[in-house]
């Protein structure tokens, strides 16, 4: 997208609206809790910003949203509303935690495993509702929805039941091998390799989006369904394909929570970087470069938000009630315009 | 914007007025402005009584009765309860009144167009309006309803009813209408009386000077291409049943009807969209029902859909992305913006540029950037469907020539259309469909208007 459509389009509304609601909501919200937004805000950014670790740390929130984020920009773009990241997202991180600490890997493909189980994971759980979708034209939004209560409960199930590890605390897998674990990029933080392999597939899915045969077919799906049938685009294989991807890139995410910061699998870790995700790819405009920019601007509110909480007394909530209101503003039209064109 | 710009325009009781130009002339706005539905920037609206309108498409509902439809709002009522008795009567009694016999009491789905209309004109009439609008009021009419129906507006004439007609065919300008204002861009370029004018000159007044000649035919002979055997299919409520036709290499053969009777159907069963019964083939080979329209892209066959909006375009989408769908496979993606500026040039797309977003451009420029893709890559079989809809004259006839030039060069076209002019100027062979049948076949040099005309009404 050239500066200039940029400015003129949607994407420039849309940041306005976020940039209002942050703001502007967040200093209400604020003001509410007895909490100068000046003190609040600046002990926000402070905690986002202020040391190189807390930085590291931002950048590390910057990389738990970009995965989910990035796949759920390709199941948009197919004009599918992905919304089962989280699920896709948890799967990918229980597989690959499984993997990693159950199945003795050699040294120089452990780590390639680990991650790859958790894309392939995330994928087939992505690929469910994109099968529903192809096959019986089952709402995706219901499906993936219902999908991350289902992915939830069986990565709980399965590490607690029948795929329970010995050495491990409850719900939890055993600490992955050395080799298993992503390298850090920070040493003494919990930045890793896994903030360039982010970056890289931001780059990597712009190509094929926006450069290649298969991002043209995708894109033609979700904006033109109709044309795109006439013209030859297999729908239904389009939605089986678009949402594997999205849901393999959701899994990859997890995987790299599991292996590079965790160093095992938890049921709880995530906070709901897949729901956020969500407004990560809406404010982006579902444009992979600039969905990293939103994924850091969000990640300073994740990170930030904890320091914002113990310096100035502000809940951590007021980040969750701002994201919130960003997915309905931004998410919230979506939805109606394209329930109107179908 | 300005739609129309200082326009001056008399109605008298007891005449016919009809209101001709292109596409985006501004006429459908100046009658919104006369029925009051669009409230003028500068100027004044006068009517000596009420103004009413009909619809091109109807706005009748459909599962209603015609009394209910007719009295709409408006109905007799007895105590809290409607007195459905007085409401068949009055509604009777109007039909007779004005010649729009129709039964009260059927239900509107189950009326053929022609009646539909005159349910339409009937609950206009019921408001005894002293100006009555009437938008493109024969686009769904067969030729021998059209002459009935400019009757029945003569005998409303006749009662001190103005009378507007908005339309393009200016042949039934001359015929049926006492005067006549043209419009371009906005403004009244012209008034007559049509009695001292000809559609010749009309035109001429439309676009602005001399109208463009179509590509000459050259002489080819036909050569077997494609066969349809008991061809039946169904695309929403379009139905074709049993149909069989051949169509040549080089030749171009129109499918005459009225909107409504089987064409959706068989240009869906054409793309791949639809499946069928019976048997296609092309250049020997059976086409599959279960392909798709990836398999008919394939083998040649280009369909330019009826909807260029939805059917064919992405509209938030520039020219070049739109220039090259349906053949996205078959060129490297490095060569989309070559293949585009080749439409481009080849059809006259303004503005010719490849980045411009396609929604913003005139109906006329879309579609040249739908047929342009069809013809691109040397078809073997093209499909148009209505392939000159809403669109200006000059765009029109670029297309026509296009499609003419194809057949020069040995594609074979199946042109279907519900402009019969459209179809006399182009095709070597017409076939006529009514009810979802092929009711008649002729050569070009056989076309019998009247003949054909009849047998799109459905009479045999």
């Amino acid at each position: 997208m050239t500066l200039r459509g940029f400015l003129r389009g949607r994407t420039f509304r849309d940041l306005a609206v976020v940039t209002v609601l942050v703001f502007g909501v967040g200093s209400v919200a604020m003001l509410l809790a007895h909490v100068s937004p000046i003190d609040g805000f600046g002990a926000l950014f402070d905690g986002a910003f202020g040391t190189p670790e807390e930085f590291a740390e931002t950048l590390v929130q910057t990389t738990n949203l970009l995965f989910p984020a990035l796949g759920i920009a390709v199941a948009f773009r197919a004009g599918l509303f992905n919304i089962g990241a989280e699920g896709q997202l948890i799967l990918g991180g229980f597989a690959a935690g499984w993997l990693g600490a159950a199945v003795p890997l050699p040294a120089f493909v452990a780590l390639p495993m680990v991650l790859a189980a958790g894309a392939l994971a995330g994928g087939i759980w992505g690929a469910i509702p994109g099968f529903l979708r192809a096959r019986f034209a089952a709402n995706e939004v219901i499906a993936t929805l219902m999908l991350n209560v289902i992915a939830f409960l069986l990565a709980t199930y399965l590490v607690n039941g029948p795929l329970a590890l010995a050495g491990a605390g409850p719900s939890e897998t055993p600490t992955l091998p050395h080799a298993a674990q992503l390298p850090d990029l920070l040493t003494g933080s919990r930045l890793t390799w896994a903030f360039v392999i982010a970056l890289a597939l931001a780059l990597f899915l712009r190509w094929l989006l926006f450069r290649t045969i298969f991002g043209y077919e995708l894109r033609a799906a979700g904006d033109a369904p109709e044309a795109a049938k006439r013209a030859g685009i297999d729908l239904g294989r389009t939605a089986l394909v678009a949402m594997s991807i999205s849901g393999a890139i959701a899994g990859l995410g997890g995987a790299t929570i599991v292996s590079g910061e965790l160093h095992r699998f938890n049921t709880g870790l995530s906070p709901g970087y897949g729901f956020i995700a969500i407004a990560v790819a809406l404010v982006g405009s579902l444009d992979p470069l600039w969905i990293v920019a939103a994924a850091f601007a969000f990640g300073v509110l994740q990170s930030g938000g904890i320091a914002m909480q113990a310096e100035a007394g502000v809940p951590r909530d007021v980040v969750s009630l701002v994201t919130g209101l960003v997915i309905i503003a931004l998410a919230g039209r979506r939805v109606v315009a394209a329930r109107r064109t179908t | 914007m300005q739609a129309v710009d200082g326009v001056d325009l008399d109605l008298f009781p007891g005449e016919i007025h009809a209101l001709v130009g292109e596409n985006g002339a501004g006429k459908s706005t100046l009658a919104a402005i006369a029925y009051g539905a669009v409230r003028p920037d500068a100027g004044t609206v006068e009517a000596i009584g009420t103004v009413g309108l009909v619809h091109q498409h109807f706005k009748l509902i459909e599962r209603l009765r015609v009394w209910e439809n007719v009295l709409l709002n408006r109905e007799p009522r007895r105590g809290l309860a409607i007195d459905v008795e007085a409401a068949r009567e009055r509604v009777r009694r109007l039909g007779e009144e004005y010649g729009l016999r129709v039964d009260p009491d059927a239900v509107v789905e189950t009326l053929p167009v022609g009646i539909k209309q005159r349910v339409e004109l009937l609950r206009e009439l019921d408001r005894e309006p002293a100006v009555l609008l009437l938008d493109e009021p024969t686009a769904s009419l067969a030729p021998g309803e059209i002459a009935s129906f400019f009757g029945t507006i003569a005998g409303l004439a006749g009662r001190g009813t103005a009378i507007l007609v908005v339309t393009h065919k200016l042949a039934e300008v001359i015929a049926y209408a006492d005067r006549v204002t043209v419009m371009r861009a906005g403004a009244v370029v012209a008034h007559h009386r049509t009695s001292d004018t000809t559609a010749a000159e009309i035109a001429r007044e439309m676009v602005g000077g001399e109208v463009p000649a179509l590509a000459a035919r050259a002489e080819v002979a036909p050569r077997a291409l494609f066969e349809a055997r008991g061809l039946s299919a169904q695309a929403g409520s379009s139905l074709i049943v049993d149909a069989s036709f051949a169509l040549g290499a080089g030749e171009i053969v129109g499918v005459a009807g009225i909107e409504g009777n089987g064409q959706s159907a068989l240009a869906d069963a054409l793309a791949g969209v639809a499946p069928f019964t019976g048997t296609m083939t092309l250049a020997g080979t059976p086409l599959r029902s279960d392909e798709g329209p990836a398999a008919r892209i394939a083998r040649g066959i280009h369909v330019i859909p009826q909807d260029r909006r939805s059917e064919a375009l992405v509209l938030d989408w520039n020219v070049r992305d739109n220039a090259v769908l349906g053949r996205q496979r078959q060129i490297p993606f490095a060569r989309y913006g070559e293949a585009a500026r080749e439409i481009i040039e080849r059809f006259d797309v303004r503005p010719p540029d490849s980045d411009a977003i396609v929604g913003m451009l005139s109906g006329g420029n879309q579609q040249k950037i739908v047929v342009g893709r069809a013809l691109a890559g040397a078809p073997v079989l093209v499909v148009a469907y209505q392939p000159t809809r809403g669109i200006d004259i000059g765009a029109a006839i670029l297309v026509q020539s296009r499609l003419i030039e194809a057949r020069n060069a040995g594609a074979g076209v199946l042109l279907i259309s519900f402009e019969l002019d459209e179809i006399f100027a182009c095709a070597d062979r017409v076939l006529v469909l009514a009810q979802g049948r092929i009711a008649g076949e002729f050569s070009r040099d056989g076309i019998d208007r009247g003949r054909i005309g009849s047998l799109m009404a459905g009479n045999a």
